[in-house]
Formats: structure tokens, sequence, C-alpha cells
């Protein structure tokens, strides 16, 4: 196979000003039992995932998953090399879960994402009973983005595979999401800029405001001075 | 408990331990021990002479047969020190001192000898009948001294004080008036009573509180320097808002006041004397914001931590920010698209800029009250109206010029004049 020189050793075998994004979602999903489990107190079963954004297998280029539990669980490092990447679990409590993703490519440095097990409802409903088996999720959406990848990643990169044959959906609505936070956030930008002329203007005046000011005074000053030397 | 007990007692099935005994065959009992391959050696109740003793003194001690020949092996360890020896002429020649008469050091050189150089003893020992008390210090002193004579004047390797270092003669060096400092200090120390141990610990606590206060001192001197410096070069405005923390609450508005008025003045006759257009200038200064870094150049890294303030960014402004963006329901850390991101890292430093902006005027609009202050200081009865745009809202309650006329600040000087 020959290779274009674009890649060869000297440029470090990357290649020049491309840019992949892989969005990911990651997070965890918690099932209450009804009631504490009398062996261990455990009280929910969950199970915490990272899983592609889009319908692709994500195993063509990750190559292991490493999700750090707390450490009172048995052996905490549990490493999960094909998907699903997730990992079923009992407990009682919420903790942070350290998950890195390593690539195919050791040239490629992991990553690492930071998830808050989620266990009980946040406390805007907080009060009510946990409810018995209706599942509670908190993920997150994330992008991985390949900053001129490596020959390598770039191949594995662009020959991913759909993972189902069927539809591939989340249960929490991103797309709705993004296009409401953008909105909020351009909405806020137009509002924060216009405060910022207003305050800018402001401060004009209020520096023209000193300098007059000063100007008073230093001719008041000026008068008594000479009046003092008049007299 | 032991594994193996623990065992005997509870195996897997369960089973009771055997009632009768099942072995039959000779166990322990028949065989003999052997506990060593060689034959036994005998030890006898013999009679010995100690060859380091010279009184020819006979004890008994238990001994090996086989060792029955040997010398007494504890004899090897009497060890004698070589003390020098000088001649009548030597000692008229060499070692004649003021202050030991000839008998004093051969009773030292006696003693020495007698008590191998443990000059504890010898100072125990010391002949006071004859001679006056000498400290240890003087004892070793005298000795070292010969010592040291002697092998510079004979050639024999007598002593054991004289080593040979690169086939030149070293001799032990004895430094006696240290070693009465030394001494001394360490009885001074012992001697200490419990009040002076107290009070010196006292004095040291004292000593770290001034020098803690002196760094203070010198760090405030530093930092008004500094003050001093940027506020002749660059905006003041911008220098009060980023050194004057924690003024805007309303509690410390009159006593910053009072205190910015005499800072104030002076930094005016500065800068109005040198650099009367200042003020002016300043308007042009821009702000920044927040600067976010620039993406990197390769390799794999989360969108989410485009979003991440640089560390520049200090906690309180952040926190401030995340007020802000509360305020506007707008989450801490949305999703992190590229559109996302880039909005969010704009707005949050606007809303950055928007907080410095707001402390430049807040700044501003403590140097205008300063200003009428004085103004209605130097001129008694009138005032300066401060356009009412630029008063923040907590400084909305204070008190409106009300005494005497008021003057437009743009009004002409000749009106000025004519109310002097």
């Amino acid at each position: 196979m020959s290779l274009p020189t674009d890649f060869g050793p000297d440029s470090g075998g990357r290649i020049k000003g491309l840019t992949i994004v892989k969005p990911i979602v990651y997070g965890n999903i918690a099932r209450y039992f009804g009631k504490k489990r009398e062996e261990d107190g455990h009280t929910h079963q969950w199970t915490v995932y990272v899983k592609p954004y889009a319908n692709e297998d994500m195993s063509t280029y990750i190559k292991k998953i490493h999700f750090k539990l707390h450490e009172s669980y048995a052996n905490p490092n549990r490493i999960i090399t094909k998907p699903p990447y997730e990992l079923m679990e009992t407990g009682w409590g919420e903790f942070e879960i350290v998950i890195k993703i390593y690539f195919h490519d050791p040239n490629e440095r992991p990553v690492t994402l930071y998830h808050i097990l989620k266990l009980f409802q946040s406390p805007v409903t907080e009060g009510a009973p946990p409810t018995v088996g209706r599942a509670l999720v908190s993920e997150s959406y994330e992008e991985i983005v390949f900053q001129e990848p490596t020959q390598l990643m770039q191949h594995l990169l662009s020959s991913v595979k759909p993972i189902t044959n069927g539809p591939w959906t989340h249960d929490t609505d991103f797309e709705d999401k993004k296009e409401k936070s953008l909105e909020r956030i351009v909405s806020a930008q137009t509002k924060v800029r216009n405060e910022i002329a207003e305050l800018k203007e402001k401060l004009h005046l209020a520096k023209e405001t000193i300098s007059k000011f000063k100007d008073e005074i230093a001719k008041l000053q000026n008068n008594t001075n000479s009046m003092l030397t008049g007299l | 408990m032991h594994r193996e007990v623990f065992a005997l007692l509870y195996n897997d099935n369960k089973e009771l331990p055997p009632l009768l005994p099942t072995d039959t065959g000779k166990a322990y009992k028949q065989t003999k021990a052997k506990l060593g391959m060689r034959k036994v050696r005998k030890w006898v109740w013999a009679p010995f002479t100690n060859p380091a003793r010279k009184d020819n003194a006979v004890f008994h001690h238990w001994k090996r047969v086989s060792d029955e020949s040997k010398e007494y092996p504890f004899a090897q360890f009497n060890k004698l020190v070589s003390i020098p020896s000088y001649s009548e002429s030597e000692y008229n020649q060499y070692l004649k001192s003021e202050d030991w008469s000839q008998a004093e050091t051969d009773h030292l050189m006696d003693l020495c000898q007698r008590f191998d150089l443990r000059f504890i003893v010898i100072h125990d020992r010391w002949d006071r009948a004859a001679f006056r008390d000498r400290s240890v210090e003087d004892l070793k002193e005298r000795y070292y001294g010969i010592c040291a004579t002697l092998s510079k004047v004979k050639t024999n390797p007598w002593s054991n004080s004289v080593t040979m270092v690169n086939g030149e003669k070293r001799t032990y060096h004895y430094d006696a008036e240290h070693e009465r400092k030394r001494k001394e200090q360490l009885r001074r120390l012992f001697d200490r009573t419990q009040e002076q141990i107290d009070e010196e610990q006292m004095l040291l606590t004292e000593l770290k509180k001034i020098e803690a206060r002196k760094r203070e001192r010198e760090r405030k001197t530093q930092d008004l320097q500094k003050l001093i410096s940027r506020a002749d070069s660059g905006s003041t405005p911008l220098v009060q808002a980023t050194n004057n923390e924690g003024s805007a609450t309303p509690a410390n508005v009159a006593a910053n006041i009072a205190r910015r008025h005499d800072r104030k003045i002076h930094k005016k006759k500065l800068t109005s004397q040198q650099r009367p257009i200042r003020a002016v200038e300043t308007v042009t200064v821009e702000w920044s914001g927040i600067k976010f870094p620039e993406a990197r150049g390769t390799g794999v890294w989360l969108r989410s931590q485009r979003m991440k303030l640089p560390p520049g960014v200090g906690q309180r402004k952040t926190k401030a920010i995340e007020q802000e963006l509360r305020l506007m329901n707008i989450d801490v850390a949305p999703m992190p698209t590229e559109a996302i991101c880039k909005g969010f890292n704009e707005l949050r430093s606007d809303l950055a800029l928007v907080l410095d902006l707001k402390n430049a005027l807040d700044s501003c609009e403590y140097e205008l009250q300063a200003l009428r202050h004085q103004y209605e200081a130097l001129n008694p009865g009138k005032t300066l109206t401060i356009p009412s745009s630029i008063c923040s809202t907590h400084t909305d309650n204070e008190a409106k010029p009300a005494v005497g006329e008021i003057i437009d600040v743009v009004g002409s000087p000749s009106a000025l004049n004519a109310t002097i």
C-alpha cells in the first residue's frame, strides 16, 4: 500500500486541516427496588453507559471504555471492550463515575468524562415517594473532537457501520434541547450586548462629567489663589 | 484459632472426630529423637588464668574439653593505651610550663597511664592535697599539649594520638577554649528555670508576630506603590474597580467615600497638574471580557472542555457570571455543540465585560461624589449636579443637592464668577 506523502512521517502521520466530530451520549438509568434490600441495604439497580448519538458502531474506533466506580465496590475498575458500553450494578448512593475512553490508535490519547450517578429525583419533585419500576434517566450529550486525526484513526472513524437496523433513539430529546439552548443564548447575547452599549455610554458620560467637575474645582482653586494674591 | 485446629473441628462433611484411636502403628514413642548429627562434646569445670592480669590469680569456669589448651579468650580485649614518656632533660628542654610544675605533670601522666586516658576518672582521682584543683579541660589541654610537642621532637611512633597521613605526622589538637565554652553553654542551658524557659517561648512567639506584621506592612506598601504607579500610567477607574473589592455593598459606602475622599484628592492633585486630559483619554480604554484559549493543534478532545473558563478568571467573577446565567434561565453547562459552545463563551465574555463596566461605573460615581464634596467644601452653599443616568440604584436615595443654588456644570464661567 502506498501512502500519499502528506500523511508520511513528516506530517506526524496526521491529516492536516481535518476535524472529525463524533457526538456521544453518556449517563445512567436507575430503577428503585421498591424497598431496601435486606442483605446489603441496596435500594436501586442502575446502568451507566456510553452510546453513540448517531446510529453507528463505535467499536470500530474505540478500543475500550474504563468505568471507575466508587471505591466501596468490589473491583471498582470495570473495563468494557465491546458495545454496548454499559455496566449494570446495584447500590444505594450517588457518586461520580470516571469514564475513560481509549481509542484503537495509541497515538490518540484517551478522553475522560465525569458523570454523577443519579438515583434520586431532583429536588423539584422531592417529597413524592420514589416511584417503583419507572426508570430515572440522567444523561448528557458530548462531542468527541478528533482534530487532525492520524491516518489510521481517520480510516477507522470514517468506516463506521450502523449498530442497528431499527430506529436509534434517546430518552432525552437532545435536538429540542440543542435548539432551545441556542435560542436562549442568542437572545441573551443581544440583551447583554445592548446592556454593554448602554453601560459604555454611561461610562463615557461619567468620565466627561468627572473632567468637567475637575475643571470647575480647578477654576475655583485658581480663583481663590488669585484672590489671595490680589489681596 | 489455627487453620489446622479449625479444620479438625469443622471439616466440610461435618463429621465428628473419631472416638476410638484409629492409628495403631508405632508412632513417636518408640523412635529415638535425633537432634544432631555430631557427637556430643563434653564440658569440664576447669581452672584458668587470665594473661591480662599480672597477679596470676586462678579462677574456675566451665569449658569444652577440646578448648582446654587454648588461652582465655577475653584476654585479647585488654588493650593498653600507649602514653608518651619523657626524660628529665626532654622535659626541661621542651615541656616546661609556667602553670604546670614537673611533679604535677608527672602525676598527670601517671594517672593517664593508670586510668587509660579516662579523664573524668583522672579528674576524680586528682591529688588535690598536693596540687591545686584542675578542670577536666585543663588536664586534657596539658596532656594533649605534651603529646603534640613530643611528637614533633621525637621520631618514634609511641602514641595513638599521632596518625600518619600522606607520610606526614598529624597530631590531635585539643581545643580547650572551645570545650570550655561548649560546657558552659550546656550548663547554662541546663540550669535555666521554668520561668526563664517560659519567657523565652513568649519572646519567640512575639518575634514571630512582629515579623509577620512587618511582612504585612511591606506587602501593603508594595500594593500601594503598585496602585499609585498604575493610577499614574493607566486608567484610574479600572484600577479602582479592581482594587476596591467589596466597596459596592451599601454598608461600606459611607466609610469608603470618606477614605476615598482624601486618597482621591491626593491623586487628583497629581493628575490634574500633570495630565489634565487623562480622564477623557480613559474613555477609549477597551475592555475585553474573557479570552478563551484557542483550539489546540492536534489530538482528541471533548467539546465541553472548550467551555471551561480559563484559570485567569477569578472565583468571584465566575460566581457572578453563573448567577447572571441562572437569572436568564440558561444552563451553566449547556449541551456542548460547536454553535452552543461559541455562543455560550461569547455570552460569558460579554457578561464579564458587563461586570467590569458596572464596577468601573461604580467607581466613577464615587469619584463624582468625592469631587462634589470637594467642590462643596471649597465653595460653601453651592453644589454640582451629577447626571442622574449615571447614578446606580443604591445611591439613588442619597441626598440630592438641596442647599443653595445649583450650578450647571456646563454653565458659563462668568455665572460662576458672579456668585463668588
